[in-house]
């Protein structure tokens, strides 16, 4: 009795590279904006002040891992909807499958593997629920930190047209309401989300190894080679 | 959450300044301010001083005086052309009745308003408005006192500028604080005056957004001039104390047109609060070199290196400071080695005046302010307390070992 696999494609090359680039730019984001919060090393360069960007290249490299992963959660979003792959949309919606997977899947998970009662071939509803969460904390962070970066624009300028200030205006200027009144409190907002999403990927990072181990499918080689494995043959056979 | 309240956090104005409005718009403002200082002219000054003879007992020329009108018409973001009209204003700012009432204060704005020492013409100026009520700078007290504040208000009604310094109980802490022999809490004092003022002016951070009083955990629910007063227009002139320079200038504005100046969604005139101090700090090259001073006296405090480790809040404060500064341009708190404590903005004290970093600021998790933890802290402890989940998940699964239902072993 031999156990057969069945091959499925989960992810795109292009969903791949996106996932590769978020992981790089978040690396950045954090290492960066940590220093941004509190710089934590002493610029010891022997030029003269003019010369050394410490502090600015931090910024710059966070802004641009920023807008980086902005854009990139802005294609996924447009793909939860438009996705000629798998529409992840569908499995967001509240209906009673998607319900029942959901919380199969969680049971699966609280009950170390001793049951699994749904298809694990194909993304399910608790991962596309948890990813959700993951996209909602990044538009949240690119919503606070707009709101800190316009603060520097003040003058109404930039250097790619008055529309650009204004616009963020326009966009982020609830958040400081929301988040307690302050712009103080938008700069603690924006830095305690940053603590959410590493939560996140540490369960996240967790999970896929679990599942690689326990379901025994070859899933954190989706992120490689965009395939896992379904078992057709052997268990019951 | 109401409608209104939806509306306004979705519109709240930008701190966005317009510095430049156009010909047509200049233009038309100088023909307004023209006519509106022939009409103050008119009237019969209410204190006779003449400004030329103050200023020259001060020891200052009048070309003195005519610099200082055009730096003072740069800050209120008007063309050159507008400075005679400024000097003029000045001149003509006797005609305008001042009441300056104190509340839950310091008299902090006072003494920056008097400015005892080696007055400038910013101060001189703030000496020759009609100051008709002032409880600490007046001679008369008790029930004189009141007498000539109900003279005062009989006198000028709908006209005077009513300037508040100091915040108002409106909390359990209501009753602690009366004014005169009737008794009358602190906001039915400022209620009965503001029914018949032109205009308020809240002077410094009390009046404004509570300031010091409003600290946790606020004994007397002290609160800023516009969450009491609803019926007039309000001018915020924050700070800790508020800049004479911003003080002249909401008087000069409203001598000059008869209207109060151009305000951002805080009520704050945006001339003076439309920039950032970090974007206009004398130590910004040190910011983006990366260097700052560790500790108070290092070598970074001995060769002026940024603040912002020492807790500089000059990123998240918008105030004129950096450009302005204090006593005639003398020097201000990061000219002389202090981070900005950000004491112009809504939420100072308990949100800005500590010298850390804003990454290891003490944040609030009561709602009173009983447990500090920080950011950092906190974050780590999330990360802490998701690791150990992930931990216990992963030693069961484990000794659980590989098995899933309907399998074998």
């Amino acid at each position: 009795m031999r156990t057969q696999f069945q091959r499925i494609k989960r992810m795109t090359l292009f969903m791949r590279l996106n996932h590769w680039v978020v992981f790089f730019s978040m690396i950045a984001a954090v290492i960066t904006g940590l220093y941004i919060g509190h710089p934590y090393y002493q610029t010891l360069i022997s030029e003269p002040t003019a010369h050394k960007f410490v502090m600015a290249w931090n910024r710059a490299i966070h802004f641009y891992a920023a807008i980086i992963f902005d854009v990139s959660s802005v294609v996924i979003a447009y793909l939860y909807f438009f996705s000629r792959f798998d529409k992840p949309i569908k499995k967001l919606i509240p209906t009673k499958k998607n319900l029942v997977e959901f919380w199969e899947v969680f049971f699966n998970l609280v009950t170390l593997n001793r049951v699994k009662r749904f298809d694990s071939s194909h993304e399910d509803s608790f991962h596309v629920v948890y990813f959700t969460i993951f996209h909602l904390l990044l538009a949240w962070m690119l919503l606070t930190g707009l709101q800190l970066y316009v603060l520097g624009l003040e003058s109404g300028m930039s250097s790619i047209g008055k529309w650009w200030p204004a616009l963020l205006h326009a966009v982020t200027d609830w958040t400081i309401p929301v988040c307690g009144g302050t712009k103080m409190d938008v700069r603690y907002v924006h830095h305690m989300t940053m603590y959410f999403i590493l939560t996140w990927i540490m369960f996240h990072i967790y999970y896929i190894v679990w599942r690689t181990i326990f379901w025994r499918e070859g899933d954190i080689a989706i992120v490689f080679g965009g395939y896992k494995f379904k078992r057709t043959k052997g268990n019951n056979a | 959450m109401n409608r209104e309240h939806l509306r306004s956090l979705f519109t709240a104005k930008s701190a966005r300044v317009d510095t430049n409005k156009g010909e047509a718009y200049y233009k038309n403002l100088y023909e307004r301010c023209r006519a509106r200082l022939d009409e103050l002219k008119k009237i019969t000054p209410l204190r006779n001083i003449d400004i030329a003879q103050v200023l020259e007992d001060e020891g200052i020329s009048r070309r003195d005086f005519l610099k200082w009108a055009s730096a003072t018409t740069a800050m209120l973001m008007l063309p050159a052309s507008f400075t005679p009209l400024v000097a003029e204003a000045a001149e003509l700012m006797n005609r305008v009745p001042v009441i300056w009432i104190e509340l839950q204060d310091c008299a902090g704005n006072s003494e920056a308003f008097i400015r005892a020492d080696g007055p400038k013409v910013d101060e001189i100026i703030l000496e020759i408005i009609s100051l008709e009520f002032h409880e600490t700078l007046m001679a008369p007290a008790g029930h004189q006192a009141e007498a000539q504040l109900e003279d005062a208000v009989n006198n000028f009604k709908g006209k005077y500028l009513l300037f508040v310094e100091g915040a108002i109980p409106v909390g359990r802490g209501r009753e602690w604080c009366t004014i005169g022999a009737s008794g009358e809490t602190f906001e039915e004092h400022l209620k009965k005056l503001a029914n018949d003022a032109a205009a308020i002016v809240a002077v410094g951070t009390c009046a404004t957004f509570g300031g010091v009083p409003a600290a946790a955990p606020n004994p007397t629910g002290a609160v800023g001039v516009m969450d009491v007063v609803n019926n007039k227009p309000i001018i915020n002139i924050p700070a800790c104390p508020a800049n004479p320079a911003n003080i002249v200038g909401v008087i000069l504005h409203y001598v000059l047109t008869g209207q109060i100046p151009e305000l951002d969604s805080l009520l704050r005139p945006k001339f003076a609060f439309g920039y950032r101090i970090h974007d206009n700090c004398e130590r910004r090259a040190h910011f983006d070199a990366g260097e700052f001073v560790e500790e108070w006296g290092d070598e970074g405090a001995q060769n002026n290196f940024c603040l912002y480790k020492m807790g500089c809040k000059g990123p998240m404060t918008f105030n004129n400071c950096s450009i302005v500064r204090y006593n005639e341009s003398v020097n201000w708190p990061i000219g002389a080695g202090h981070g900005c404590i950000g004491c112009s903005e809504p939420g100072f004290w308990d949100k800005y005046a500590y010298e850390r970093p804003m990454a290891d600021a003490n944040i609030k998790m009561a709602p009173n302010g009983g447990v500090e933890k920080s950011v950092d802290q906190f974050g780590l402890g999330l990360l802490t307390a998701a690791g150990v989940g992930i931990a216990i998940h992963a030693v069961a699964s484990a000794v659980a070992g590989k098995k899933s239902e309907g399998e074998e072993a």
